[in-house]
Protein backbone atom coordinates (compact mmCIF):
# COMPACT_ATOMS: atom_id res chain seq x y z
CA UNK A 1 0.00 0.00 0.00
CA UNK A 2 1.55 3.34 -1.01
CA UNK A 3 1.13 6.75 0.60
CA UNK A 4 -1.63 7.86 -1.80
CA UNK A 5 -3.67 4.70 -1.16
CA UNK A 6 -3.37 5.17 2.60
CA UNK A 7 -4.54 8.78 2.29
CA UNK A 8 -7.51 7.64 0.16
CA UNK A 9 -8.25 5.10 2.86
CA UNK A 10 -8.06 7.76 5.56
CA UNK A 11 -10.37 10.14 3.72
CA UNK A 12 -13.69 8.52 4.76
CA UNK A 13 -12.44 8.14 8.33
CA UNK A 14 -11.68 11.87 8.52
CA UNK A 15 -14.98 12.72 6.80
CA UNK A 16 -16.87 10.68 9.38
CA UNK A 17 -15.01 11.81 12.52
CA UNK A 18 -14.91 15.49 11.54
CA UNK A 19 -18.38 15.38 10.00
CA UNK A 20 -17.08 16.90 6.77
CA UNK A 21 -18.59 14.84 3.93
CA UNK A 22 -16.85 16.93 1.26
CA UNK A 23 -13.39 16.79 2.81
CA UNK A 24 -10.61 15.80 0.43
CA UNK A 25 -7.38 15.03 2.25
CA UNK A 26 -4.03 15.88 0.73
CA UNK A 27 -0.56 14.92 1.95
CA UNK A 28 -0.13 18.41 3.39
CA UNK A 29 -3.48 18.51 5.21
CA UNK A 30 -3.06 19.21 8.92
CA UNK A 31 -4.89 20.48 11.99
CA UNK A 32 -4.46 24.08 10.83
CA UNK A 33 -5.86 23.53 7.35
CA UNK A 34 -8.76 21.18 8.14
CA UNK A 35 -11.83 22.65 9.80
CA UNK A 36 -12.75 21.16 13.18
CA UNK A 37 -9.51 19.22 13.66
CA UNK A 38 -9.08 20.19 17.33
CA UNK A 39 -7.56 18.23 20.19
CA UNK A 40 -10.63 16.08 20.89
CA UNK A 41 -11.15 15.42 17.18
CA UNK A 42 -7.49 14.43 17.00
CA UNK A 43 -7.97 11.77 19.70
CA UNK A 44 -11.08 10.54 17.88
CA UNK A 45 -9.15 10.36 14.60
CA UNK A 46 -6.25 8.44 16.12
CA UNK A 47 -8.54 5.91 17.80
CA UNK A 48 -10.60 5.48 14.62
CA UNK A 49 -7.40 4.89 12.60
CA UNK A 50 -6.12 2.38 15.18
CA UNK A 51 -9.37 0.45 14.96
CA UNK A 52 -9.53 0.60 11.19
CA UNK A 53 -6.03 -0.82 10.66
CA UNK A 54 -5.85 -2.81 13.92
CA UNK A 55 -2.66 -1.03 14.86
CA UNK A 56 -1.51 0.84 17.96
CA UNK A 57 0.27 4.17 18.08
CA UNK A 58 2.59 5.38 20.80
CA UNK A 59 2.22 9.00 21.83
CA UNK A 60 5.82 9.76 20.85
CA UNK A 61 5.18 8.58 17.28
CA UNK A 62 2.22 10.91 16.89
CA UNK A 63 3.74 14.03 18.40
CA UNK A 64 6.28 14.40 15.61
CA UNK A 65 3.79 14.11 12.74
CA UNK A 66 3.29 17.30 10.76
CA UNK A 67 0.54 16.33 8.35
CA UNK A 68 -1.62 13.58 6.88
CA UNK A 69 1.19 12.49 4.54
CA UNK A 70 3.45 11.73 7.50
CA UNK A 71 0.59 9.95 9.25
CA UNK A 72 0.14 7.82 6.12
CA UNK A 73 3.86 7.00 6.13
CA UNK A 74 3.68 5.91 9.77
CA UNK A 75 0.65 3.72 9.06
CA UNK A 76 2.48 2.18 6.06
CA UNK A 77 5.45 1.42 8.28
CA UNK A 78 3.29 -0.19 10.95
CA UNK A 79 1.37 -2.28 8.44
CA UNK A 80 4.65 -3.44 6.92
CA UNK A 81 5.75 -4.81 10.29
CA UNK A 82 2.59 -6.89 10.84
CA UNK B 1 -15.70 7.07 43.85
CA UNK B 2 -13.21 4.84 42.05
CA UNK B 3 -9.86 6.35 41.13
CA UNK B 4 -8.57 3.98 38.45
CA UNK B 5 -5.48 5.14 36.67
CA UNK B 6 -4.39 4.01 33.22
CA UNK B 7 -2.14 1.29 34.63
CA UNK B 8 -5.09 -0.17 36.59
CA UNK B 9 -7.26 -0.59 33.50
CA UNK B 10 -7.44 -3.58 31.16
CA UNK B 11 -9.69 -4.93 28.45
CA UNK B 12 -12.69 -6.63 30.03
CA UNK B 13 -12.55 -4.66 33.27
CA UNK B 14 -16.11 -3.90 34.26
CA UNK B 15 -18.31 -2.04 36.71
CA UNK B 16 -21.98 -2.15 37.70
CA UNK B 17 -24.35 -0.32 39.99
CA UNK B 18 -28.09 0.09 40.53
CA UNK B 19 -30.15 3.26 40.33
CA UNK B 20 -33.86 3.93 40.78
CA UNK B 21 -35.95 6.25 38.58
CA UNK B 22 -37.49 8.10 41.50
CA UNK B 23 -40.27 10.69 41.47
CA UNK B 24 -37.76 13.22 42.68
CA UNK B 25 -35.33 12.50 39.84
CA UNK B 26 -38.17 12.82 37.30
CA UNK B 27 -39.22 16.17 38.74
CA UNK B 28 -35.68 17.48 38.87
CA UNK B 29 -34.92 16.31 35.33
CA UNK B 30 -38.02 18.09 33.97
CA UNK B 31 -36.90 21.24 35.74
CA UNK B 32 -33.30 20.94 34.64
CA UNK B 33 -33.95 20.10 31.00
CA UNK B 34 -37.16 22.01 30.43
CA UNK B 35 -38.69 18.90 28.87
CA UNK B 36 -42.23 19.09 30.21
CA UNK B 37 -43.80 16.64 27.79
CA UNK B 38 -46.81 15.12 29.59
CA UNK B 39 -45.79 11.59 28.60
CA UNK B 40 -43.23 11.92 31.40
CA UNK B 41 -45.25 13.97 33.86
CA UNK B 42 -48.92 13.05 33.54
CA UNK B 43 -50.06 9.48 34.25
CA UNK B 44 -53.46 10.04 32.68
CA UNK B 45 -51.92 11.31 29.46
CA UNK B 46 -49.50 8.36 29.38
CA UNK B 47 -52.28 5.81 29.94
CA UNK B 48 -54.45 7.40 27.25
CA UNK B 49 -51.58 6.78 24.87
CA UNK B 50 -51.43 3.11 25.83
CA UNK B 51 -48.57 3.16 28.34
CA UNK B 52 -48.99 1.63 31.82
CA UNK B 53 -47.77 4.85 33.46
CA UNK B 54 -45.51 7.83 32.88
CA UNK B 55 -42.46 7.00 30.81
CA UNK B 56 -39.07 7.81 32.30
CA UNK B 57 -37.07 10.41 30.39
CA UNK B 58 -34.66 8.56 28.10
CA UNK B 59 -31.93 11.03 28.89
CA UNK B 60 -32.54 10.71 32.61
CA UNK B 61 -31.86 6.97 32.47
CA UNK B 62 -28.95 7.68 30.13
CA UNK B 63 -27.52 10.13 32.63
CA UNK B 64 -26.51 7.04 34.59
CA UNK B 65 -23.93 6.43 31.86
CA UNK B 66 -22.33 9.64 33.09
CA UNK B 67 -22.30 8.17 36.61
CA UNK B 68 -20.81 4.95 35.28
CA UNK B 69 -17.90 6.85 33.78
CA UNK B 70 -17.41 9.60 36.32
CA UNK B 71 -17.81 7.53 39.47
CA UNK B 72 -17.14 3.87 38.64
CA UNK B 73 -15.06 3.26 35.52
CA UNK B 74 -12.60 4.86 35.51
CA UNK B 75 -14.00 7.30 38.08
CA UNK B 76 -12.14 10.35 39.33
CA UNK B 77 -9.82 10.88 36.34
CA UNK B 78 -12.48 10.44 33.63
CA UNK B 79 -13.30 12.90 30.90
CA UNK B 80 -16.26 11.91 28.74
CA UNK B 81 -15.33 12.21 25.04
CA UNK B 82 -18.58 10.95 23.56
CA UNK B 83 -21.27 8.33 23.55
CA UNK B 84 -23.70 6.61 21.23
CA UNK B 85 -26.92 5.38 22.77
CA UNK B 86 -29.62 3.11 21.38
CA UNK B 87 -32.86 2.80 23.29
CA UNK B 88 -34.26 -0.72 23.38
CA UNK B 89 -37.20 -0.52 25.79
CA UNK B 90 -39.08 2.02 27.86
CA UNK B 91 -38.34 2.56 31.53
CA UNK B 92 -40.99 3.70 34.01
CA UNK B 93 -41.06 5.76 37.17
CA UNK B 94 -40.15 3.69 40.22
CA UNK B 95 -38.08 1.12 38.30
CA UNK B 96 -34.74 -0.07 39.60
CA UNK B 97 -32.17 -0.16 36.82
CA UNK B 98 -28.79 -1.86 36.67
CA UNK B 99 -26.06 -0.04 34.77
CA UNK B 100 -23.12 -2.10 33.55
CA UNK B 101 -20.04 -1.21 31.55
CA UNK B 102 -16.98 -3.05 30.32
CA UNK B 103 -13.78 -1.84 28.66
CA UNK B 104 -13.90 -2.95 25.03
CA UNK B 105 -11.02 -0.94 23.58
CA UNK B 106 -7.96 0.85 24.91
CA UNK B 107 -5.86 3.35 23.03
CA UNK B 108 -2.53 3.95 24.79
CA UNK B 109 -1.46 6.97 22.76
CA UNK B 110 -4.03 9.34 24.25
CA UNK B 111 -5.22 7.13 27.13
CA UNK B 112 -8.68 6.65 25.79
CA UNK B 113 -10.99 3.75 26.58
CA UNK B 114 -14.21 2.65 24.91
CA UNK B 115 -16.83 1.11 27.15
CA UNK B 116 -19.61 -1.18 26.00
CA UNK B 117 -22.40 -0.36 28.38
CA UNK B 118 -26.03 -1.17 28.96
CA UNK B 119 -28.92 -0.42 31.26
CA UNK B 120 -31.17 -3.31 32.24
CA UNK B 121 -34.41 -3.21 34.24
CA UNK B 122 -35.30 -5.51 37.14
CA UNK B 123 -36.94 -7.99 34.74
CA UNK B 124 -33.70 -8.34 32.82
CA UNK B 125 -34.94 -6.34 29.84
CA UNK B 126 -32.41 -4.06 28.18
CA UNK B 127 -33.49 -0.41 28.36
CA UNK B 128 -30.55 0.93 26.36
CA UNK B 129 -27.12 0.09 25.06
CA UNK B 130 -24.25 2.49 24.64
CA UNK B 131 -20.73 2.84 23.40
CA UNK B 132 -18.94 5.36 25.59
CA UNK B 133 -15.62 7.02 24.78
CA UNK B 134 -13.68 8.18 27.81
CA UNK B 135 -10.33 9.83 28.30
CA UNK B 136 -8.29 9.02 31.40
CA UNK B 137 -6.70 12.29 32.44
CA UNK B 138 -4.77 11.39 35.55
CA UNK B 139 -2.25 13.89 36.92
Amino acid sequence: MDRTSVISDLNPIFQDVLDLPDLRLEPGSNAQSVEGWDSLAHVNLVVAIEKHYRIKFALGELQTLKNVGEMADLIKKKLGKQ
Amino acid sequence: MNEYRWADLALGKSARFDAVVTEDRMRQFAQLSGDVNPLHLDDEFARARGFPSRVAFGLLTSSFYSTLVGVYLPGRWALLHGLDIDFKALAFVGERLTIVGEIAHMSDAYRRIDLKASIVNSLGKTVSKATIRVGVHEP
